[in-house]
């Protein structure tokens, strides 16, 4: 079957279209050329007037594994607040502070949101991870797989083991986890914490290792690059929260040597300690260092006022900040050898100074930092904020005088702290599309999704324009899931599957002979048993297909 | 070629040394397999069944006829059992909402004890590999550890604790009878207090922890002890023990707090890490994982929202430990159907007079009663595929089926019974 979107304004800017009045064809779930003439076109949809872009994509989404399945038990109250009873194609489920793997897959389709990355999967956890991405419908799915707090890695590091064997147990891992990306968490600080430390500096000693973070933070980021994984070494910094932090974050950028690196939630690393109350905005430093490094790509993590649930692997940090908890209950989690977690309820209120301050933090970030194909749209989802809260946040971008309008009815001293009333720059159209679809397809090297062009996957958003972009943004008129529509206005029409995206770099599978003495030694399951094939994450994942995406040795 | 190993479905552990092969008298687990995997696999082994329709044995047709008969006709359906793999919970819930049924696991009451403290207070907890390679302080709370997870002492305590420094491991007992299930040489502190009593212990080693003032004398009253009998001491040994561990596990399994309020002794028993994290680092190990337990509650919650016992009625769900607990569902005459489906277990199935009942359940289950239609079915990592989530509720395991037979799978039975419904009407 052939259909035509006719006469939308697409804008695609992997393609450098931007604006432009074009067709767009789509046949058995993939863009096509014009047909030629005399072809028959079975459907058409008018898309005059409207704008058309890519299926947007989320790099970095807590939407399964153990620690949001924890954070959904722990908060029922705020579930119960947010319903979503039984209607038309979709089940009853539930949203609220961490919401369910139905409800998150309804979400994002109906915002035009086509693929989502699960930032933090224990290999440990894979399977259930896979799985409940697998019960998020409709959006297709990748995965981080955590390193560098594992007693493997750690004990390889230690011992002054060759890059090699480092760059075959990453590789291995991502095979064994089904992965799409490597991401590190408080690097080795979440094994310190099971040794009883409390912090760990980006040049502190690992008490029972004596490696440091930076040399966690080297070995990984070579590694990527050796292997040739797309996405660059996703990393959420070292002490994150702490006021101060923004010098550690400056450390763990210079750690990568110029290599790629991804630093996730950069707003929860961007603090210094000036001020009355020893906690200021960073924000200036951090994004001068970041456009100044090319090698450096970052998401924001932007915080929204209202209820969240934190749901972390960084279990050191999250102890260290469970007095903050609200509701006052949290679950801390030592995991396997492999990982730990922390799932911790905050509430963010605009009247609260740091609150506002970690609110201008991140708007600060997302304005000074230039190259929108560095600077990924985030709310940390659930950690910072809902995801669909992003309508709200692209207006805060798109809108200066909203923006500022927002920031006076904070805290009065969010203002006057941070440099963010006075900066100017609106985002457009384009570079919104950017951000959210050209950039993250790129840098998780994705080369099928987002963008326009023929042999793209049809997954494609048409807005109907509105001069408040949270209007424009939160119910498109229709939204193309490999060529089947979705969702209109908001409301879902088709419950379909995604795909699954993964890497697979060449490895020598002779590190399984040290990987299986190590389970035999250490673990409680073997090694056949811990890993994934094809075949099982199909199962796992319910995906229709797996989806590998090419790694180009960068020497 | 080296053995081809199964993995154990039949408690938390789920043990993947296991090699199953058919002998004389059904399957024979041999391998690591503890006694209870040797009769469980055995007796699966040897059961051939047939469908039945009222104790009669029928096609399979004519079952699932029947059951669909009596699904369409219920207005207040309930579905109970659950002791399933995750590929079955992912059939049972979206025929849940169909029927607008209330929903419950069959052990769902003594997990409730454990997930009503982390919705009230939260907890530090632990898995297997931390245990295995860190703990060197492990206080045994009850004897679940023993008599409901028989490896766990084999597989988790006897293994040298790599992390711990030279010290090695120690462990408190509070059940002094299952001294015997530990290595002869291990180091041990008994401290025998009744289970009913936890609370008060758990209360009094967190304020001694804490280096809160406490009257030694009171407690051990209050604990069933009397000044002659060294429990003072022993209570006062163990606070030291505690707080100098390096990494110290306390194991407990929900099922076996079989007291009014148990939640309040796990309610304490989470203060305690709590404040024993202030200083050290101390997790708990609810063990649990026995009958899918986890597995049920973890896909419930991921794919709702909110966890079991659930209700779909009125095109919504919802969560409500109380009203919506199966046992007391039936009591009240609330449902008019059950659908039991257990394909791990063989938990007797509630007879409730006048309440029509289809089973799904292993091929080797036998009923005191006969249900109305009882469909026999796979049982997952035997007969067919399948993923559990193990004890420590992290990690989840594939069973591959050590035989392959014509059963069908719990899925598949839930689908073909859907399929025979009228068409949802939205
Ligand atoms: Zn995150």
């Amino acid at each position: 079957m052939l259909t035509r979107i006719a006469g939308g304004r697409v804008i695609d800017p992997a393609n450098g279209v931007n604006d432009v009045i074009r067709d767009l064809y789509v046949r058995d779930g993939v863009i096509v050329d014009a047909p030629r003439d005399g072809e028959r076109i079975d459907r058409t949809i008018d898309a005059a007037g409207m704008i058309v872009m890519a299926g947007a994509i989320d790099l970095h989404t807590h939407i399964g594994g153990g620690k949001v399945n924890i954070a959904r038990a722990l908060l029922p109250e705020f579930d119960r607040l947010d319903p979503m009873p039984a209607h038309g194609v979709c089940e009853p489920c539930t949203g609220g502070a961490a919401p369910s793997t139905l409800a998150t897959g309804y979400r994002y389709a109906a915002m035009g949101y086509t693929a989502c990355f699960e930032p933090a999967m224990l290999p440990v956890n894979a399977r259930q991870a896979h799985m409940e991405m697998g019960d998020t419908p409709i959006v297709d799915k990748g995965a981080y797989a955590l390193l560098g707090n594992d007693d493997f890695f750690l004990q390889l590091l230690a011992s002054g083991a060759e890059q090699r064997e480092i760059d075959d147990y990453v590789a291995w891992t991502l095979h064994a986890t089904q992965a799409a990306g490597i991401k590190v968490v408080n690097a080795g600080g979440i094994s310190a914490f099971k040794f009883n430390a409390r912090s760990l500096d980006v040049d502190g000693e690992h008490p029972h290792y004596r490696v440091t973070p930076r040399q966690v933070l080297g070995a990984l980021t070579r590694a990527i690059d050796g292997l040739g994984v797309p996405h660059p070494l996703h990393v959420h910094g070292s002490n994150l929260g702490v006021p101060g932090n923004a010098d550690s974050t400056l450390a763990t950028i210079d750690a990568a040597e110029g290599r790629r690196i991804h630093l996730t939630h950069l707003q929860f690393h961007s603090y210094g300690t000036e001020g009355d109350r020893k906690f200021s905005s960073a924000a200036q430093r951090i994004a001068e260092k970041v456009n100044a490094s090319p090698n450096v790509s970052v998401d924001v993590g932007q915080i929204l006022f209202g209820q969240t649930v934190t749901c972390s692997g960084d279990s050191m940090m999250q102890h260290r900040n469970a007095r903050h908890a609200r509701p006052a209950k949290w679950v801390v989690m030592d995991i396997e050898c492999d990982a730990g977690c922390g799932v911790v309820p905050f509430r963010y209120r605009d009247r609260d100074f740091v609150n506002a301050l970690q609110w201008a933090i991140g708007l600060e970030l997302f304005l000074l930092v230039r190259d929108p194909w560095r600077v990924f749209l985030t709310t940390d989802h659930p950690n910072g904020g809902p995801f669909w809260s992003y309508p709200h946040l692209i207006k805060l971008l798109m809108d200066r005088s909203f923006r500022n309008e927002v920031l006076s009815r904070l805290h009065p001293e969010a203002a006057t702290s941070s440099t963010l009333a006075s900066l100017e720059r609106e985002y457009s159209l384009y570079e919104i599309a950017i951000m959210t679809r050209a950039a993250p397809a790129r840098i998780l090297g994705l080369a099928d999704r987002g963008h326009l062009g023929p042999g793209a996957a049809a997954d494609i958003v048409v807005y109907e324009p509105h001069s408040d972009p949270e209007v424009q943004f939160t119910a498109p008129r229709y939204v193309f899931k490999d060529g089947t529509v979705v969702a209109e206005r908001g409301e879902i029409k088709a419950v379909t599957a995604g795909s699954i995206h993964v890497v697979k770099p060449e490895f020598d599978r002779g590190i399984e002979r040290k990987l299986d003495d190590w389970f035999r030694r250490h673990h409680t399951q073997s090694l056949a048993s811990f890993k994934i094939s094809d075949e099982e994450v199909c199962v796992c994942g319910r995906a229709p297909k797996l989806v590998t995406h090419a790694c180009t040795h960068r020497g | 070629m080296p053995p081809s190993f199964a993995t154990c479905p039949f408690c938390g552990l789920l043990c993947d040394d296991l090699v199953v092969t058919p002998g004389p008298a059904g399957l024979l687990a041999a391998g690591g397999a503890c006694e209870r995997a040797r009769v469980e696999f055995s007796a699966l082994g040897a059961a051939s069944p047939s469908p039945r329709v009222r104790g009669r044995a029928a096609g399979l047709d004519e079952a699932l006829d029947e059951a669909a008969r009596l699904l369409g006709a219920a207005r207040r359906p309930a579905i109970g059992g659950l002791d399933v793999d995750v590929g079955a919970m992912r059939a049972i819930l979206p025929l849940a909402q169909r029927l607008g049924a209330v929903i419950d696991h069959s052990g769902s009451f003594a997990k409730y004890r454990n997930l009503h403290v982390v919705q009230e207070s939260g907890l530090i907890t632990t898995t297997f590999a931390e245990v295995r390679n860190r703990a060197d302080v492990v206080v045994l709370v009850g004897d679940g550890w023993t008599k409901r997870f028989p490896r766990f002492v084999e597989r988790m305590l006897v293994p040298a604790p790599v992390f711990a420094g030279d010290g090695g491991r120690r462990f408190v007992l509070l059940n002094p009878a299952d001294r015997s299930a530990l290595p002869a040489d291990a180091e041990c502190l008994e401290l025998a207090v009744p289970m009913a009593e936890l609370p008060v212990l758990a209360g009094t080693l967190a304020a001694l922890a804490a280096g809160r003032p406490v009257s030694l004398d009171r407690a051990v009253t209050a604990l069933g002890g009397s000044a002659s009998d060294g429990l003072a001491e022993r209570l006062a040994r163990c606070v030291d023990w505690l707080r100098e561990a390096r990494y110290g596990v306390l194991v407990w399994s929900a099922a076996d707090l079989e007291f009014p309020h148990a939640e309040l002794a796990v309610q304490a028993l989470a203060r305690m890490l709590r404040v024993l994290n202030e200083k050290t680092r101390f997790a708990g190990l609810p063990l649990a994982g026995v009958d899918g337990d986890l597995t049920a509650n973890a896909v419930q919650t991921w794919r709702a929202g909110l966890p079991l016992p659930a209700s779909y009625a009125n095109g919504t769900v919802d969560f409500d430990p109380h009203r919506h607990a199966l046992p007391g569902r039936l009591a009240r005459g609330e449902c008019d159907l059950l659908l039991w489906v257990s394909n791990l277990g063989t938990k007797p199935v509630p007879v409730v007079d006048g309440v029509p009942t289809i089973v799904l359940g292993r091929a080797d289950r036998t009923f005191d009663a006969a249900p109305d239609v009882y469909l026999p079915v796979a049982t997952p990592g035997v007969d067919a595929p399948g993923h559990l989530l193990r004890g420590d509720k992290v990690i989840t395991l594939f069973l591959k089926p050590v035989r392959s037979g014509s059963l069908p799978t719990a899925a598949a039975m839930i689908e073909a019974l859907a399929a025979r419904l009228e068409p949802a009407t939205c």
